[in-house]
């Protein structure tokens, strides 16, 4: 056991001495040529496998600058432009739906029930969209690890939304109520895609998208919980019956909000009433879009710069063996 | 491809049997070469498109291991790597057997 420890802290040592982009890789091929020896009881075998890769020179890669530099450019500008064309998703979409609703809202009774689930519809749609996009430029991305990865998307949304919302909502008392809800998704949606990205990393693609697309989403509805919470009042049962519904909300209905923002139904279920869906769409009315229209470019990116495969041509170092 | 005798060696071991895939401690049983010369060379091979590195498909937790990594050459690697052995035995004609390759087997 402790042979095999010592050999696997070697191995971790060799690994931070090859290119990043290579190390997961060769540290997983490493362990599990290590296994094989640690079966078959070849405890020296091991140390002598561990050690030489550790103190042997590694294959470093010498990358054309002109090609890495070109790398650089290519990130930046799919980092920086994603967010802004999720900006303008949310903003064509809203277009495109009141376009629509005015078309149908003196013909059609069920054209004010179609608003919401059209906005999201084209949202998503338009997402999927530039997620394809973002995938071709995914290719061509400077690799970094699962936390720079997602830390960096996340901060390059986060420089798009915030001054966004400010503009949005010019009125102080209304940003402070729905900002504290963005700043929870991208904390949450940064984590997602960490969780992701490291899964890809490992090869478990699969896995990785279903990881990611369940905790996008339940970090979309963490902020969505958050910021009814914070600014409607929970249903007070003492409160004397008037005609009008009282400005609260239940909170047995939380985990539906998300869903109820963007398709302005309950599912059959009691709550929210049509009186809550109301207080809760008139709070948060664009920011689940926005959530909708930025997940699939941001799990894409993620998951395609971890997967496995170079991002670009490299040569080896002449200086070898 | 700069030839070495590390890089000679990896590629005789892989001519032995050009469609068989090799792991790693195979490839340095065959050829005696320690693990920190050996992954580097894998590495260069595969850089130079002679090579190509795949994962065993095997599920770890049905199998009790993780998968490894196999090594093929690629048709290109078969050409590249006989032509430049050949060039390299006429270079050094009895060279061969101070390469040390398999016991019985021609050094490359």
């Amino acid at each position: 056991m402790v042979t095999r420890r010592v050999a696997e802290a070697l191995l971790r040592a060799a690994a931070r001495r090859w290119p990043v982009a290579l190390r997961d890789d060769l540290r997983r091929e490493w362990t599990a040529e290590l296994h094989v020896l640690a079966e078959a009881g070849q405890r020296v075998r091991m140390l002598r496998f561990a050690a030489s890769l550790a103190t042997s020179r590694a294959a470093a890669p010498l990358v054309d600058r002109t090609v890495w530099r070109r790398q650089v450019r290519r990130t930046a500008a799919a980092l920086l432009l994603a967010p802004p064309a999720c900006v303008a998703i949310v903003a064509v979409a809203l277009f495109a739906m009141a376009t629509v609703h005015g078309a149908l809202e003196l013909r059609f009774g069920w054209a004010q029930r179609l608003q919401l689930p059209l906005f999201s519809m084209l949202c998503a749609g338009l997402g999927v969209l530039l997620a394809v996009v973002v995938a071709r430029a995914a290719r061509h991305a400077v690799r970094v690890g699962p936390p720079a990865t997602a830390v960096g998307v996340g901060l390059a949304v986060a420089i798009t939304v915030v001054p966004a919302e400010v503009a949005l909502l010019d009125d102080a008392r209304q940003l402070a109520r729905v900002l504290p809800g963005v700043l929870v998704w991208l904390a949450g949606l940064t984590l997602a895609l960490w969780a992701a990205a490291t899964l890809a990393r490992r090869g478990r693609l699969r896995l990785a998208w279903t990881v990611g697309v369940l905790a996008a989403f339940a970090a979309a509805d963490v902020a969505v919980v958050a910021t009814v919470v914070a600014a409607i009042p929970p249903i007070d049962p003492g409160q004397p019956v008037t005609e009008l519904p009282p400005d609260g909300v239940d909170r047995i209905s939380a985990p539906l909000w998300l869903l109820t923002c963007w398709t302005d139904w309950s599912f059959g279920f009691p709550r929210p009433t049509d009186w809550e869906r109301f207080l809760i769409t008139d709070l948060v009315l664009v920011e689940p879009n926005f959530y909708l229209a930025c997940t699939p470019y941001a799990l894409t990116w993620a998951i395609r710069t971890a997967r496995a495969e170079p991002a670009a041509p490299a040569t080896t170092a002449q200086a070898m063996a | 491809m700069r030839m070495t005798i590390p890089v000679a060696k990896v590629l005789a071991a892989l001519l032995a049997e050009p469609d068989a895939a090799r792991y790693g401690l195979d490839l340095m049983k065959a050829t005696g070469l320690p693990s920190g010369t050996l992954y580097p060379v894998l590495h260069r091979l595969q850089d130079a498109g002679w090579l190509d590195a795949d994962w065993e498909e095997v599920d770890p937790a049905t199998a009790g291991r993780p998968a490894r990594r196999y090594y093929r050459l690629t048709a290109e690697g078969v050409t590249a790597a006989r032509q430049a052995l050949a060039e390299l035995r006429a270079l050094t004609p009895k060279a061969g057997p101070a390469l040390g390759g398999p016991a019985g087997a021609p050094a490359w």
